[in-house]
């Protein structure tokens, strides 16, 4: 019995029942397609949020206020650090750029327009940390930071929502009642895993502090972000942080941290892990829909193996082997869960691909898992599933098949 | 010209079945008998007789609880299921009384399958499918489905895949038991044909005395045991009295 003869045969019976074996087949394409689906959902998630935080590079470290304690018990959040502290951390000679940093929402003013957004307060090293472009003017500088000056950095979305004109630099809002002139705007950017980057005005911190929250501390900010030399060593930078912030804030031994640092390399690592238990989740979920598929083709096979319980006897009477009967069972179920396999890989890839494009707008990575896992899934579920009806069908009596009504 | 060596031996050969509420049936008591080559022979017997056990037993389908069965010298009695299926494929060509055609295959796939489980190529398989239809007179209907054609029609697809495989045996089971009687005879005198011109031994079962006459031997076979083995008698009167010695 050659190959060709195998195929021929498992044609012959697999199309011979066509709405039994459409059936089967279907629950395989459902659950491969479920499959790939849930492979394309998982690594667009994964491939969006690495990219993110990738974009901000992995030389990127955070340092956040920290809890104040008094003995032992927390205090509450408090504003530990401040820009006195940014400007000491800045001459570290592995430090390229540096920022303190502090957000709160405003209401901001153009014309007869309002809107409400975020305002952060910063260094120009800000745009530099988070690799923002300018599309109209130029970032302010540090004399603006010294003198606390009135300038204001938007957003392209802030710009139409305040229906600013193309190019606004020059033009003055207000925040808070507060006359800012506008003096550049950002490129756009789209959304990030923390929302638009594209709706906020960057103004110098002392701005913030000082006349936008007319603060009693101006020097506290809630937290310092900078970026390090490529070739320096995260790990040694953060060392050099920790110690100079806790003999700056005058922390004995005993003492616990009153600031916490991340760096982006520990914060991609965990959101890779994160999103990498995501995706097994998903696939799990949809494995399972797979599985009943298999199931399906198991229950066919022993239909097939019971309906032809007398083709069996006389193909075993006329010269077949066991194992040729084994073989060709086996074949049909394969053949069921190849096809099934198959239409699955192009509806999930098509569905996956075409959603992401012309729904979501979104670039769904294609990988070659799933084809490997289809091809597999083949393989696996239509032996799995079809072993055990050919051996049921191997081991009839010749006598008893012959004789089946 | 007939080969007169002998191609079938059994030997004391009994057959018991295991009853499912224990103990067991013995259906073969003690069958002793040999067929040449070119022999056509008719087992006979009413239902129930055990001729069919012991056509199982002949045919390489089932095996003797005890007793000896030689099959062109081989002792089939060591042989494993895939051993028998080739002794099988090899020596034996089947024709059974409800035709036990594949009905979702046409007419030359069926008679075709002895030659693909041999393993011969397709092109070799084609031809001699085509030269046995011929022999059979159905050679313009290769392409139908066994449901397209009459029973005498399957009947003749049945034999043409019986002699595919070029058998020496031909094993043929109340081959006439679902045609009328017209087919019923068409077919028995191919059988004769097959035996005269081409030297294939035949062994038939029946348990019609009329259909016996086509053969050249008769083994009677009643309650298990053989009550006649010789040329075919003119009446059934000597059968039934063959059968009284075993009922007292």
């Amino acid at each position: 019995m050659t190959l060709g003869d195998i195929i021929k045969e498992s044609w012959i019976s697999v199309s011979g029942n066509k709405l039994r074996s459409f059936l089967t087949v279907l629950g395989i394409i459902i659950g491969v397609m479920a499959v790939v689906i849930m492979v394309a959902v998982g690594e667009t998630v994964q491939k969006s949020i690495t990219n993110q935080f990738s974009a901000l590079g992995t030389n990127t470290i955070v340092i956040r206020a920290g809890a104040a304690r008094n003995r032992g018990v927390r205090m509450g959040n408090r504003q530990t650090l401040t820009i006195t502290d940014t400007d000491q951390i800045k001459r570290l000679s592995d430090v390229m750029y540096i920022t303190p940093a502090q957000m709160g929402s405003a209401q901001v003013i153009y014309g007869n327009k309002n809107w409400s957004t975020m305002i952060l307060g910063a260094y120009p090293d800000y745009l530099a940390i988070q690799d923002i472009e300018m599309e109209y003017g130029t970032p302010f500088d540090m004399n603006a930071v010294k003198n606390a000056s009135a300038y204001a950095i938007i957003g392209p979305d802030t710009a139409y929502e305040l229906g600013l004109p193309d190019d606004p630099v020059g033009e003055f809002i207000r925040i808070q009642h507060i006359p800012f002139v506008v003096v550049g705007v950002m490129k756009a950017r789209g959304d990030s895993a923390f929302g638009s980057q594209d709706d906020m005005i960057i103004i110098p911190i002392t701005t913030f502090k000082k006349r936008l929250q007319g603060s009693k501390f101006p020097d506290a900010v809630t937290m310092i972000a900078l970026k390090i030399f490529p070739d320096a060593n995260n790990n040694v930078v953060i060392e050099q942080i920790t110690s100079l912030l806790r003999q700056r804030h005058r922390l004995k031994d005993a003492d616990e941290d009153d600031f916490q640092i991340t760096d982006m390399k520990q914060i991609m690592e965990t959101m890779d892990t994160v999103t990498g238990y995501l995706k097994l989740l998903l696939i799990a979920i949809a494995a399972v829909s797979l599985l009943v598929g298999s199931i399906g083709i198991m229950n066919m096979m022993l239909t097939s193996v019971a309906e032809r319980t007398r083709e069996i006897g006389v193909r075993k009477a006329i010269g077949a082997r066991e194992r040729v009967i084994i073989i060709q069972f086996l074949s049909e179920s394969v053949m069921i869960s190849f096809i099934g396999s198959m239409i699955g890989l192009v509806l999930g890839v098509g569905l996956s691909q075409g959603v992401g494009r012309f729904i979501l707008h979104y670039d769904v990575p294609f990988s070659i898992w799933p084809v490997i896992l289809s091809v597999t899934v083949a393989v696996v579920v239509g032996l799995a599933s079809g072993v055990m009806p050919a051996i049921k069908a191997a081991k009839l009596n010749p006598i008893d098949s012959l004789r089946y009504e | 010209m007939k080969n007169t060596s002998p191609i079938i031996f059994l030997k004391n050969v009994n057959k018991s079945f295991p009853l499912s509420l224990g103990g067991v049936q013995q259906v073969l008591f003690d069958i002793n008998f040999t067929i040449k080559s070119g022999e056509f022979v008719a087992i006979m017997g009413p239902s129930g007789s055990g001729k069919s056990t012991c056509m199982n037993i002949i045919g390489a389908l089932d095996s003797a609880t005890s007793g000896t069965y030689e099959l062109y010298g081989k002792d089939t009695k060591t042989m494993t299921p895939d051993d028998m299926a080739t002794i099988r494929n090899e020596y034996i060509g089947f024709v059974f009384q409800n035709f036990n055609l594949l009905s979702k295959r046409t007419v030359i796939d069926n008679v075709m399958l002895p030659l693909m489980y041999r393993g011969i190529v397709m092109r070799d398989r084609i031809e001699r499918a085509r030269e046995m239809l011929r022999l059979v007179g159905l050679e313009k209907f290769e392409t139908y489905l066994p449901t397209q054609l009459s029973g005498g029609m399957k009947q003749r697809v049945a034999i043409a895949r019986a002699l595919s495989g070029n058998p020496k045996l031909i094993l043929a089971d109340e081959p006439t038991g679902s045609l009328d009687s017209k087919m019923g005879n068409e077919i028995l005198k191919f059988f004769e044909k097959l035996n005269r011109d081409f030297g294939i031994t035949i062994i038939m079962i029946t348990h019609e005395f009329e259909i016996s006459q086509y053969a050249h031997r008769i083994i009677h076979i009643y309650d298990g045991r053989i009550t006649y083995d010789g040329p075919v008698p003119k009446s059934e009167t000597v059968l039934l009295k063959s059968e009284k010695r075993v009922k007292k």
